[in-house]
């Protein structure tokens, strides 16, 4: 067991969705956890199925030079995409699929208005795949817990004290993301 | 002087919009990053949400390059390969495969169905514009 999941003394397994992660599971006892600042974490679920994922990214950060369409969007379409493909593997069917959206506070007042930008995107993304959005709680200047059971949806979210947001820096692509080319 | 520094702006931009691409992914979000992505750089952009859009489109039309997914419904990007090496028209049609498959054995089985390169998601624009530039014919 990795250092991310832990079993409680409820039985619960409890797995911590980091920033560039994304995890889906249809197992009753598993609980996705993570805490946002800027970050946003998108919670998809296919209510057939019975089948939950979970994402957490940042979008990288433009350089000052650039307009705003220079964000990275492809890593954010990345870990969405990654998202639905894994859940696309335990049997989840896209077009039934309802998404909830949290996180993206402007927490960071050195990083501008990321969280916006962030929020933007995930609601953008949303609506581009034709995903309905079932609820969102993002923006505002607070750090947010959040809890959610892949198997049945359910989503607890909670304002924590910003100092347990981890300190979200815009994204630079890990090496393993760097869209390698490779001719045959 | 014949360096390519010597070439006016206007003759480079005329050489990248010749090369036509074609790209296939169920993703509408991919898609439009693909389209802003390649036309910004002077490509010329057509595209298909999946490999059964794709293969009635190009028995009509003519393309320089097919950049396209695996996973799709109807028929996946390997299906579209395989069926495109089998037609006279685009048996020889320089084809990327654009994925977030990591895999060996996926990359192994886009080779042996004839693809001509393998393009790990998140891709990255200048890249994917240098490997297109370098497959079309």
């Amino acid at each position: 067991m990795s250092i991310a999941t832990s079993l409680g003394s409820d039985n619960i397994i409890r797995m911590s969705v980091l920033q560039g992660e994304a995890k889906a599971s249809s197992d009753p006892k598993v609980e996705f956890g993570t805490v946002l600042g800027s970050c946003v974490a998108t919670c998809l679920y296919d209510p057939v199925a019975r089948i939950g994922g979970m994402n957490h990214f940042l979008l990288a950060e433009p350089p000052e030079s650039l307009s705003r369409s220079a964000f990275d969007g492809s890593y954010g379409l990345f870990l969405m995409e990654k998202l639905i493909n894994e859940m696309l593997k335990l049997g989840a069917v896209k077009h039934r699929l309802k998404g909830r959206l949290y996180g993206g506070s402007n927490i960071n007042r050195d990083l501008g208005e990321i969280g916006t930008r962030n929020a933007a995107f995930a609601r953008e993304f949303l609506r581009g795949e034709g995903i309905e959005k079932a609820f969102e709680d993002l923006e505002g200047e607070h750090a947010r817990r959040i809890h959610f059971r892949p198997a049945s949806g359910l989503v607890k979210c909670r304002s924590v004290a910003d100092i347990s947001a981890p300190k979200d820096k815009p994204l630079v692509r890990p090496k393993s993301a760097l869209g390698t080319v490779e001719l045959f | 002087m014949s360096d390519v520094n010597s070439i006016p702006p206007q003759s480079l931009e005329t050489t990248q919009s010749s090369v036509r691409v074609l790209t296939v992914d169920d993703s509408a979000s991919m898609r439009a990053l693909l389209r802003s992505a390649l036309t910004s750089r002077g490509f010329a952009v057509e595209q298909a949400e999946d490999g059964q859009e794709a293969l009635e489109w190009l028995a009509s039309n003519e393309v320089d390059v097919i950049i396209t997914d695996i996973n799709m419904p109807r028929l996946d990007g390997f299906g579209l390969i395989e069926k495109l090496r089998g037609s006279a028209l685009h048996a020889d049609r320089p084809i990327l495969v654009l994925t977030t498959e990591s895999s060996n054995e996926k990359k192994q089985r886009a080779r042996e169905a004839g693809a001509t390169g393998w393009i790990v998601k998140p891709f990255d624009a200048e890249k994917l514009t240098t490997a297109l530039r370098r497959v079309a014919h």
